[in-house]
């Protein structure tokens, strides 16, 4: 009588113990430990696992039956590993593929292996098509129905195109910008060098001026310059860009940030000699440049007027 | 289509000869007749195609347009298969095998689509043979504008497998399946004479993974056609759309299990930010109550000792003055204090 309570308590528990996400009581567990089930220590459930079908026997057996033994032409299949990849061997990169397969994650090495693999699937089954007469070019007239329409390669083709247009574009705006900006440089250069020169010219008159040198040499200096530089300067002004109002109110209320408080007396600003207009600075061409009239004699109503008053 | 009109022409022409020849027996007319004939050869498939395969491709209703854009592919890819309209869902499965057995089909390829979001495959061989129950993922079509190669209609493909394949016995029978289904027969009368493109089936993750490429020139350099798509086994049984199971697979995951997984995850992540939000508040008000009575506060006391008490029955004597003799002026005294 107790051991059929005792078993049927037994029982019971290890029913409870298989079971997911029972609570035993510590009472239970107490009596279970008298009992030997459970060892001291940290006991926890575990699942059991499930039995899945692998009828080795009954697959090999299937088959055997199901195999139709044609001849190769008619199958035309090959079972092959991967043609060797020369990059990564060079690159002595880690060869996942001999754990079986690539890794299905790194998404560019694994359609490399698929590649790769028909590739050595196709290098060996050419020459056995070879003798079996079996060709992989088709003749150029001949003419046939394709898997893809015309129109959707016309489609496929006029996108890559699109792509390849648009990289050019891209690569064609960074060389402008980055020619620009040389540019600009250059133009800075150019400038104050002509300042520079301009100095020494001015100084080297006063000098002579002054009494101080005898030479004329910097007349003949000048000379030979001026020809060369003709071209330069006109260049140079057109690559101004924005007006100078423009530039003047971009700076001050543009491109956000903190504006004031800034230093402003830099070597930048002091080598940007955009801002200089020579006509301003030496006073040409008062009058329009020469047009117009110069000393604009007033019309005949002003001037009955002034005679009229005096 | 040349190939079509060839052999619709070779048929017409294989007739008006037996006529001629009939007629040319009964009125013993001369040669000149037969002379200005001319006599197109027949087709070259005449009485070679002797591999009987007819694959039957269809699918359940409930699919979507990717799986729809699939089964044209593979029909247009594989030129020994046939058609059919869609099964509804009410009827058995094993009522497949009845279908294909009308379209005199011996092998089949069935679509089935659940919940409008999982596909299943079955591929199987129709009468007695095994057959194969696959979870369809990551689908693209034929239609896709990256998959830049394309192939003659028709054409015979070669199949690739990768050597795992040989290696263990369910992939062995999957193989066989696969070269049945996938391979066209040579002489088909749809099929062209020319091998121009390559299955792939390669096994990754426990998956089998199919890629479809156009061979372009001899070198072995190719450009991929579609469609793609990969294929999770399931089971694996004896029969065809029933029968005993040979083989389970035990790293599938049915797709609802996997989002519910996903979802008790997000559960989780919510519940214990939850729980975390509580333990703080708990902690704030559980703190304010002991600041009110330092318990440190009583460790240094000493007591004070009991001095006698001393009653003073005299007054005090009167202290020295306390004037300083030498006091400081009012600045100094400012300057020190500064100090």
């Amino acid at each position: 009588m107790e051991s059929a309570e005792e078993e049927s308590l037994l029982g019971l528990e290890s029913e409870e113990e298989e079971e997911e996400g029972s609570e035993l009581s510590d009472g239970e567990l107490q009596e279970a430990f008298t009992k030997g089930l459970l060892k001291p220590g940290m006991n926890v459930l575990v699942d059991k696992s499930k039995k899945l079908v692998n009828n080795v026997e009954g697959l090999k057996q299937c088959l055997a039956d199901f195999r139709k033994d044609l001849s190769w032409v008619e199958r035309l299949d090959l079972t092959t590993l991967p043609v060797k990849d020369a990059l990564s061997q060079v690159e002595g990169k880690v060869s996942t593929e001999t754990n079986g397969g690539p890794d299905a994650e790194d998404d560019f090495q694994r359609e490399m292996f698929f590649y790769r693999q028909a590739q050595a699937t196709v290098l060996e089954a050419l020459p056995l098509m070879k003798m079996h007469d079996i060709n992989t070019r088709r003749p150029d007239d001949y003419f046939a129905e394709m898997a893809k329409s015309d129109q959707h390669m016309q489609k496929i083709r006029q996108k890559l195109t699109a792509k390849q247009m648009i990289l050019e574009k891209s690569e064609k705006a960074k060389k402008l910008r980055e020619q620009r900006k040389f540019g600009k440089k250059v133009q800075i250069e150019v400038i104050q060098k002509r300042q520079k020169e301009k100095k020494a010219m001015m100084t080297a008159v006063k000098k002579y001026q002054k009494g101080m040198s005898d030479k004329l040499d910097f007349l003949e200096g000048d000379q030979k310059k001026g020809k060369d530089s003709s071209g330069g300067p006109s260049k140079a002004l057109n690559k101004k860009g924005p007006s100078a109002k423009r530039k003047y109110k971009d700076q001050k209320f543009g491109f956000g940030g903190k504006k004031s408080g800034k230093k402003w007396n830099t070597k930048e600003s002091y080598n940007d000699v955009s801002g200089f207009k020579a006509r301003v600075a030496h006073a040409k061409g008062g009058q329009k440049g020469k047009k117009g009239k110069q000393n604009k004699r007033p019309g005949k109503s002003v001037r009955k007027k002034m005679k009229g008053r005096s | 289509m040349a190939a079509f009109k060839r052999k619709r022409g070779a048929h017409a022409t294989a007739e008006k000869t037996a006529k001629k020849v009939k007629f040319v027996v009964d009125d013993g007319n001369t040669e000149q007749d037969a002379v200005n004939e001319i006599v197109v050869p027949a087709p070259v498939s005449m009485g070679k195609w002797t591999n009987k395969e007819r694959v039957l491709i269809f699918s359940s209703r409930g699919i979507n347009f990717r799986t729809r854009h699939l089964m044209q592919d593979l029909r247009t890819m594989m030129p020994h298969s046939k058609a059919d309209t869609k099964m509804d869902r009410k009827d058995k499965l094993f009522v497949v095998n009845e279908v294909c057995e009308i379209k005199n089909c011996n092998k089949c390829i069935f679509f089935e689509a659940k919940k409008k979001q999982d596909l299943y495959m079955w591929i199987s061989n129709c009468p007695h043979g095994p057959s194969a129950k696959f979870l369809v993922q990551n689908i693209h079509t034929l239609a896709e504008l990256k998959m830049t190669g394309n192939c003659l209609k028709g054409s015979r493909p070669l199949l690739s497998f990768d050597p795992t394949f040989d290696k263990e016995p369910h992939y062995a029978l999957l193989k066989e399946l696969f070269i049945q289904t996938f391979s066209t027969p040579r002489y088909h009368p749809k099929s062209q004479p020319f091998v121009d493109h390559v299955f792939t089936f390669t096994i990754a993750d426990n998956r089998i993974w199919f890629r479809n490429y156009q061979i372009i020139e001899e070198d072995a350099s190719l450009v991929e056609i579609g469609p793609r798509f990969v294929l999770n086994l399931i089971k694996v049984f004896q029969g065809s759309f029933g029968g005993p199971t040979l083989y389970e697979n035990p790293s599938f995951q049915s797709p609802n299990l996997h989002r519910r997984q996903l979802r008790l995850a997000a559960a989780a992540k919510v519940r214990e930010k939850q729980t975390l939000k509580e333990m703080q508040k708990v902690k704030r008000t559980a703190a304010k109550e002991d600041l009110e009575t330092d318990v440190t506060a009583d460790v240094f006391l000493t007591p004070a000792e009991d001095k006698p008490a001393c009653i003073q029955t005299e007054p005090p004597e009167p202290q020295a003055g306390k004037k300083h003799k030498f006091k400081p002026s009012k600045r100094q005294r400012q300057q020190m204090a500064r100090r």
